[in-house]
């Protein structure tokens, strides 16, 4: 998937290029947000439709088991707006967008907006810290790695990156939560804080920090190594070029030659990749936080599947993508921004 | 670059200092208040905390423990009991019931409970439908309700009815309901006023509810300060949590037979496979039609012959089952009325089947499917005989039923095609009546009107395309029906609960649907921390998923001594301490590392 966004990236800088040989940046800018703006729109449109194909009615499945009567059954499907026609759904939905509302969640009874804005902070946490984290030490092994091509510390790095990455996410997570939750009783099992807790300032930062530290080292762990071997190929191929020869023949240490003049160059095309892989990130934190009962948005859409409950999914469903979207955007404007070759060209 | 490396320095510095800071004191700090807190994890749905339209069953159960009734369920067999109300008459009639208040009982916020308290919260229910979102079919049998005076509350009826209205419903404050505007749209989730034993002080959405004790309970102030639900979205963590002591009790829902072997011998933990209220079985389509006798989907034309629906329960070994997919955590069923209601229960050993395959086979036999050359019997029209059998491919249980399920059937010469699919699907399907046979569970109240009810002609539905439809397995039968008007309206109990058996015994008979067993609900607490949990039924029962509030109403902690000793298990400080020290102690190496080589290159750079 890398290797083909990136030459997606290519294929779009050349294209953009016009007979004089340039384009303003905002010509370029505009065209790639219109782009996005274009995917949001079917977003929108397939957040709609996707959900209502899903088989089943709300709320028969949301009642199973419990004492209800057709009569009930009526008052939910009013309530929830399931009495009108899909074209007037579609339209009610359409309309309130703009205002950012999605509608009132059909189990807990509340704007979906305000559902999603209380659960957005969760995710930004888990998920900021972890890709800095992932970042940070993905693009230090990699560059290392690249530059002791072949040595034990690349071949160890490398390897254990890469069975780090395929391990699947739940596995990993439960293994730590046995090890450190279960048997060590090191670190808590679950949840953003201690239930009930009435902490505040540096003890309840504290008590946030240690019911981090397993759901950061997971998703850190599944997803490093994709910055890692970003960073590591960039830097390859830069290790053979020209301007290196000129660096060490100025007599510089080779510590210098690979951070002063290697990185900078290799960091170009790893720049954009960590942005689109970003906001996958986002969208991977849906399984962590549900293996560690993180009080984020995916724990939020997991929970949306069981209703199923339309208008939250609908709701998560356009946060997210959106994310996304506007990740790869910003990832080709900046692309565009940082390499002064393709500003150039 | 001077910047960033006196930002590390101080970031590093700062964390050594704040673990240290934090690590000391806080074990301290929990010795010397020590409320009385138990943590119970759950791992289900919380809609809203709104009794009026809360319809999930955690929510409903912790409402319980907020809202006295008007009538609650006794711990023994659920019968009903004392809430509210300290006794009740019903007219001869069966249509009117009144109720006598206790006197001098208190909301939690000190205001007096009066029988306009029930009055204020049926009323609302029955004139807003959206107010009775949640118990609304309760009330529909009411044609009004009175309070003549503080201490009486009289319901009046439409029809006669024997069972109980007092039960089920969580009776609310008025003066403080009738104050809030849009009340359908209230959270109620902050401050709770209630009656019962917990009141709701917290709710935090996808992380806990805290409730705290209510002194003016009328049973008095329970010995727990208050409980804490924590929220884990699945239960494997809450095991772990459970093992670590984080939480008291797991099992909300029921934990997994691997998950509770795994406790069984855990120290200072006390497992319980509680005798549940539930049945599960497989349900069979009796050819599903409309009130006035129109076809409802696309059920298999075989299965409207009782001999073939009966073979077929003959040809399941029930016992084995049981045994081989959920390690015989059940009690084998007789009827679709659970063994924890033994009042209602029918269970005539001599009319019960066995398992069979011969007599399955004579008796098809003599129904007239003849074996066709593989074996497989033909049905009336000469085709092979082949029902679908949906499974939830989301149940692992589900799934190994079906295996064995369908070489025991193939063994009459009866062909099954399973049909693996979402939850979804089958509810939306076998609605629809387009189903042959799905594994089928009820959680049932103490009352089983509506139960039997849900198996009457009435609860078929008008439509074909099976809307509206609350029937249980699309079976109905007149003799049924009748006995089920008449213990409707049949108030002396040893009577209505002879009626109620008999119809159970018409149900066996005709095998809508094959009873397999009443699951056991597998759940575990700190039985180090914590004592006197009372079990629903008291023998045998539950501690999670109650349908009244006893599991918590007398628990207190083990001696003081023990619970010092169990709590410095972790040595002083606590593990989380130590973790903090070697965590600050890595960010001070690690920030000093690099601004020893920052500083290093800096000077190489100079040269």
């Amino acid at each position: 998937m890398t290797s083909a966004l990136l030459e997606q990236d290519v294929e779009a800088t050349d294209a953009d290029r016009d007979v004089r040989g340039g384009t303003s940046f905002w010509r370029y800018a505009g065209r790639k947000a219109g782009g996005a703006a274009f995917s949001l729109v079917m977003v929108v449109v397939l957040g709609f439709f996707a959900f209502r194909i899903l088989p089943g009615d709300p709320t028969r499945s949301m009642t199973r088991g419990r004492i209800m009567s057709p009569e009930q059954l009526e008052t939910l499907k009013r309530q929830f707006g399931l009495d009108e026609p899909l074209h007037t759904q579609f339209w009610i939905y359409l309309k309130n967008l703009p205002r950012l509302d999605f509608g009132e969640s059909y189990v807990y009874r509340r704007p979906v907006s305000d559902l999603i804005a209380e659960h957005l902070g969760a995710t930004l946490l888990l998920t900021g810290v972890s890709a800095a984290i992932a970042i940070a030490l993905g693009l230090w092994i990699g560059q290392r790695a690249a530059w002791r091509r072949g040595s034990w510390f690349d071949r160890l790095n490398t390897g254990s990156a890469l069975v780090l990455w395929s391990v699947p996410t739940f596995w990993l997570g439960l293994i730590l939560l046995l090890v450190f939750g279960g048997m060590l009783h090191w670190l808590p099992t679950g949840g953003l804080k201690t239930a009930g807790t009435t902490a505040t300032g540096i003890p309840l930062v504290w008590d946030v920090i240690r019911h981090m530290i397993m759901p950061v080292v997971t998703l850190v762990a599944v997803t490093y190594a994709q910055y890692l071997l970003v960073m590591r190929a960039s830097l390859l191929e830069e290790m053979h070029a020209d301007y290196l020869t000129t660096a060490r023949a100025k007599g510089l240490r080779e510590d210098l030659v690979r951070r002063r003049h290697a990185v900078p160059n290799a960091l170009l095309p790893t720049v954009t990749l960590v942005f689109l892989h970003l906001g996958g990130l986002i969208a991977g934190a849906v399984t962590v936080e549900a293996i560690f009962s993180w009080p984020g948005l995916g724990y939020l859409t997991y929970a949306a599947l069981s209703g199923p409950d339309l208008p939250l999914l609908q709701g998560t469903f356009v946060v997210f993508s959106s994310i996304v979207i506007l990740m790869n955007l910003a990832a080709d404007l900046l692309y565009r921004f940082l390499d002064p070759r393709v500003r150039a060209a | 670059m001077r910047a960033i490396r006196n930002l590390v320095a101080t970031l590093s510095v700062g964390a050594l200092a704040g673990a240290l800071a934090v690590a000391a004191p806080a074990t301290s700090a929990d010795a010397a208040k020590s409320p009385t807190i138990f943590k119970v994890a759950a791992s289900s749905t919380i809609d809203t905390f709104n009794p009026f339209i809360s319809i999930y069953l955690l929510p409903t159960g912790l409402n319980r423990l907020v809202y006295e009734n008007l009538v609650q369920y006794s711990v023994k067999d659920g019968s009903p009991t004392e809430g509210l109300a300290t006794k009740w008459e019903t007219s001869a009639d069966a249509k009117t019931w009144t109720f006598t208040i206790r006197e001098g009982m208190k909301w939690s916020d000190g205001q007096p409970i009066t029988s306009a308290d029930p009055q204020w919260t049926y009323q609302q229910m029955m004139t807003d439908s959206d107010m009775g979102t949640a118990n609304g079919s309760l009330v529909s049998n009411f044609a009004k309700v009175e309070a003549p005076d503080p201490q009486t509350l009289v319901i009046t009826m439409k029809e006669p009815q024997a069972s109980n209205p007092g039960l089920e419903i969580p009776v609310v404050p008025k003066h403080v309901w009738e104050k809030i505007g849009d009340k359908v749209k209230y959270a109620n989730d902050t401050n709770v006023v209630g009656s019962g034993p917990f009141v709701l002080e917290k709710f935090t959405p996808s992380q806990s509810v805290v409730l705290k004790a209510n002194p003016n309970f009328w049973q008095g102030k329970p010995k727990l300060d208050g409980v804490t639900y924590v929220i884990y979205k699945n239960t494997d963590a809450s095991v772990q949590a459970l093992k670590a002591g984080e939480v008291d009790m797991v099992g909300q829902p029921t934990l997994t037979v691997p998950q509770f072997d795994s406790l069984k011998n855990a120290d200072g933990i006390t497992t319980n496979a509680g005798k549940g209220r539930r049945f599960v079985g497989l349900s069979l389509n009796p050819g599903a039609k409309t009130r006035d006798g129109k076809k409802v989907g696309d059920g298999n034309p075989v299965l409207q012959d009782k001999a073939v629906r009966q073979a077929i329960r003959q040809a399941i070994n029930i016992p084995e089952l049981l045994d081989k997919t959920f390690q015989g955590h059940g009690t084998l069923a007789t009827s679709f009325i659970p063994s924890v209601y033994p009042q209602w229960q029918w269970k005539d050993e001599s009319k019960l089947a066995k398992y069979d395959p011969a007599a399955a086979n004579a008796k098809l036999d003599a129904a007239g499917y003849k074996k066709g050359p593989d074996g497989v019997r033909l049905d009336k029209s000469g085709k092979p005989i082949n029902l679908r059998l949906f499974v939830d491919n989301s149940d692992s249980v589900d799934q190994s039923r079906a295996d064995f399920i369908v070489p025991w059937l193939k063994a009459v010469g009866i062909g099954v095609t399973v049909k693996p699919t979402d939850g979804d699907t089958i509810s939306a399907d076998t609605t629809a009546g387009k189903y042959d046979m799905y594994f089928t569970a009820w959680s049932l109240g103490a009352d089983p009107d509506y139960q039997l009810g849900i198996n009457t002609c009435n609860a078929l539905p008008t439509k074909t395309n099976g809307e509206g439809s609350t029937s249980m397995d699309y079976w109905c039968d007149p003799e049924f029906d009748k006995l089920y008007a008449q213990q409707h309206a049949e108030l002396d109990p040893a009577k209505r609960q002879e009626i109620v058996k008999q119809m159970q015994a018409i149900h066996y008979d005709a095998a809508p649907s094959i009873d397999f067993w009443y699951p056991e609900n597998l759940e575990a607490y700190r039985s180090d921390k914590f004592k006197d949990l009372t079990k629903m039924p008291e023998d045998g029962g539950v501690l999670n998923g109650q349908s009244g509030y006893y599991a918590l109403l007398k628990a207190q902690p083990v001696g003081a001594d023990s619970k010092n000793a169990s709590d410095s298990s972790g040595g002083g400080m606590g593990a989380g301490g130590w973790v903090a020290i070697a965590v600050a102690l890595l960010a001070a190496l690690g920030g000093g590392a690099w601004l020893a080589r920052r500083r290093g290159s800096t000077a190489d750079d100079r040269e």
